[in-house]
């Protein structure tokens, strides 16, 4: 392009006739297109045209069924010739659209996986095949995995060219166990998830550890088995200090020894007393059926909130044991 | 002939407001045939309004319906309850109507039918904001009234957590904090409430206010009602003297007590006030809300205790919190422990038709299109059928 401004400027001046037709030569089909080239047929090497028609983008050539990671077989920018799909990327103006790919910085920028798509994947499969161990026939649904393997391992390798192979992410070590499947009673299991904290999903029963604290992949390994060995062990024993737990340590509503069953005794007795019935003793009082009812309908109120059924579960049980019409 | 003349013209335009009336409401009631094809074909007031203005006859087939409380009883059984847009409201039409509603119906049904040699039982009324617990509770305490109960209705109890200046430290025990003003507001409003019962109910014991003034055992109740309002200093003792001598009375059978709170989540979530070192004053040093406490609990026979849950005007709680649980705290459910929870939902769609058809009577909404079906479903749209927003909505109609 400088090349081509350089005579221009140089043919403006006025006395420069000698290279009128240098200029005129350089006029190719990417200036304003003269009718016809003032000297016909002086074309030298230099008056070749300097820059090649753009060709139409590979697109328009590809066929709906080829082979896509050989267009893509490595990670690469975001080549929007070479990707046939209409992406738009970017924010619109005000009644508009977002940016064509053509030319689109925002496409660039982002990370593409256009060579993993699930046929290139398919193929990467293929061929590490030859290098993979069969999968054990009798682990054919995942209730027997977790029979017989209830501990999973999560490792990463990383693989990456460059100056050195060592990757500090490869240390990192994830032990994930089921609680139902370790050997553990109410008080051990209440107990280990007092312990771990954040490290247990309710949801799923999962304790997850995650180490990274030594520094190799090895060592980290031993450090995670380390913590599962001990945890099962510590919560199994029982201290002394353990019997000072108190309501607010806790983790489910418990009705015995509350204040809802001191309430509703006294409540009973009371009645009791105004009827006039001295011959009644606690337990009778706590073993009817309404107050089992009561019991159940308070426990789930703590336990899993307010919402309409527990509280219209509470209300009915109430009503029945205050013998309200 | 002057006079004779403004007759006239007064006369024809009462004519002329009777047909506007009659016109404009023609269409509702068209449409209200519309929506519910067994309403009778009798003039719109029977949708909206009830001759029936003794709470205790009112029924199911009242549902929906407004019923009149005459306006020197609203002075005699409400000194201090009514919400102040209700005030409002009723200044302006000159009329005090509530709606029949099915909470107020239930626990109208558990209130007949009261066992009072039981222990007291406790009714908690919750719902969303604006769903019309506090009129409900009014409601129950005008049955009350007229059943010729002793009332004790705390407003609102938030206004005693937040905001109370001088605070004293109580003479009768050390630890615990007077809220003079908001005592003695307290007691004249019972005392206007419940003038009759106070020259009838004695103490049981002496107390001793200061060096000079004691009141004796047997004198009546009033004595101790005057004390606390003109010695403002003695006005949170002359509460507590109150609240427990008609705990130990109630039992007694010569009257029923209702305990009615309003906001009772107040008495076990925190307050905003604070020492003079800054320090935060929890619930239960204020002698009010501790005498309080002890009222709600069901060791008392002879009367009912009913509560209201209340968000609006709490501290340090959730906009959108309105389950039990979630206002009462842990505290407060297990001293509650047990009760009847009401749940207090939105207006259904009959109790719209005649909330709108009320307010159009009253000609309240000035808007053409109120009346129309497309305004209505308008206004139930924007209100979600929530009382409080309805009527937010229709002031501005």
């Amino acid at each position: 392009m400088a090349a081509a401004v350089f005579p221009a400027w140089l043919a403006l001046q006025p006395g420069a006739r000698t290279l009128r037709a240098f200029s005129t030569a350089v006029s190719p089909a990417t200036r304003a297109p003269t009718p016809s080239p003032r000297t016909t047929e002086r074309t030298s090497k230099y008056e070749r045209p300097l820059r090649r028609k753009a060709l139409p983008p590979r697109t328009e050539k590809m066929a709906v069924d080829q082979d896509w990671p050989s267009v893509y077989p490595v990670a690469a920018p975001f080549k929007p010739s070479a990707v046939p799909l209409p992406v738009r990327m970017g924010y619109p103006v005000k009644s508009g659209v977002p940016m064509a790919k053509e030319g689109n910085l925002e496409l660039l920028k982002i990370p593409n996986f256009l060579h993993l798509t699930p046929v290139a994947i398919k193929k990467h499969c293929e061929a590490l095949k030859e290098f993979c161990t069969e999968w054990p026939a009798a682990l054919d649904n995942d209730e027997k995995c977790e029979k017989h393997f209830p501990v999973e391992i999560e490792t990463a390798d990383y693989v990456s060219a460059g100056p050195s192979v060592r990757n500090p992410k490869a240390r990192v070590v994830t032990l994930r166990v089921k609680l139902s499947s370790l050997n553990l009673d109410d008080h051990a299991k209440k107990k280990l998830i007092k312990l771990v904290g954040e490290r247990y999903c309710k949801t799923t029963d999962v304790l997850t550890i995650r180490t990274d604290r030594c520094p190799l992949k090895r060592q980290n390994y031993d450090y995670a088995v380390y913590l599962l060995t001990v945890l099962y062990h510590e919560s199994w024993k029982t201290e002394e200090w353990e019997k000072n737990k108190t309501e607010a340590d806790m983790e489910e509503y418990v009705w015995e020894n509350s204040s809802s069953e001191k309430n509703i005794l006294e409540t009973l007795l009371q009645i009791k007393a105004a009827e006039k019935n001295l011959e009644v003793n606690k337990e009778e009082l706590l073993g009817t059926k309404e107050v089992e009812d009561y019991r159940k309908s308070v426990v789930s109120l703590k336990n899993e909130g307010d919402n309409e059924s527990t509280l219209s579960q509470y209300k009915e049980s109430v009503k029945r044991l205050l013998n309200l019409t | 002939m002057l006079k004779g003349m403004t007759r006239l013209i007064s006369r024809v335009h009462k004519l002329d407001a009777g047909h506007f009336l009659h016109t404009g409401s023609q269409a509702p009631q068209n449409l209200a045939a519309h929506l519910d094809n067994q309403v009778p074909v009798e003039s719109p007031r029977a949708v909206s309004r009830t001759s029936e203005s003794d709470p205790a006859k009112h029924g199911e087939q009242h549902e929906g319906q407004h019923y009149n409380i005459p306006l020197q009883d609203l002075k005699a059984v409400f000194p201090h309850g009514l919400p102040p847009r209700f005030v409002m409201q009723v200044k302006t039409f000159n009329e005090a109507c509530l709606m029949v509603r099915k909470p107020a119906l239930e626990l109208l049904h558990y209130l007949k039918n009261t066992n009072f040699a039981h222990p007291a039982v406790r009714y908690v009324l919750y719902g969303e904001k604006g769903t019309g617990k506090t009129l409900s509770l009014c409601h129950i305490i005008h049955f009350c009234a007229k059943q010729d109960w002793l009332i004790l209705h705390i407003p609102d109890a938030h206004l005693w957590v937040k905001n109370c200046r001088n605070l004293l430290q109580s003479t009768y025990n050390k630890q615990r904090l007077d809220q003079p003003l908001e005592a003695s507001i307290w007691l004249k409003n019972f005392k206007t409430a419940n003038e009759r019962f106070l020259s009838q109910i004695k103490v049981q014991e002496k107390y001793v206010w200061n060096k000079r003034e004691s009141t004796e055992k047997g004198s009546p109740l009033g004595e101790v009602v005057e004390q606390g309002i003109t010695r403002v200093r003695n006005a949170t003792d002359a509460v507590g003297i109150v609240l427990k001598e008609l705990k130990r009375q109630s039992s007694s059978g010569i009257f029923h007590l209702l305990v009615a709170v309003d906001g009772v989540n107040a008495l076990w979530g925190r307050t905003t006030l604070k020492r003079e070192d800054k320090s935060p004053i929890a619930p239960e040093e204020l002698a009010l809300i501790y005498n309080l406490r002890k009222m709600v609990k069901n060791d008392w026979h002879g009367g009912a205790i009913v509560l209201t849950l209340s968000q609006t005007g709490s501290v340090f709680k959730p906009r959108k919190a309105f389950l039990p649980q979630e206002l009462l705290g842990k505290e407060g459910f297990d001293t509650l422990d047990p009760f009847i929870p009401i749940l207090v939902s939105n207006y259904n769609p009959k109790e719209f038709e005649s909330c709108i058809q009320y307010y159009l009577e009253n000609n309240w909404l000035q808007h053409e299109k109120a009346h129309t079906e497309d305004g209505k479903k308008e206004l139930l749209f924007l209100s979600n059928t929530n009382p409080g927003q309805l009527e937010r909505l229709c002031a501005y109609l």
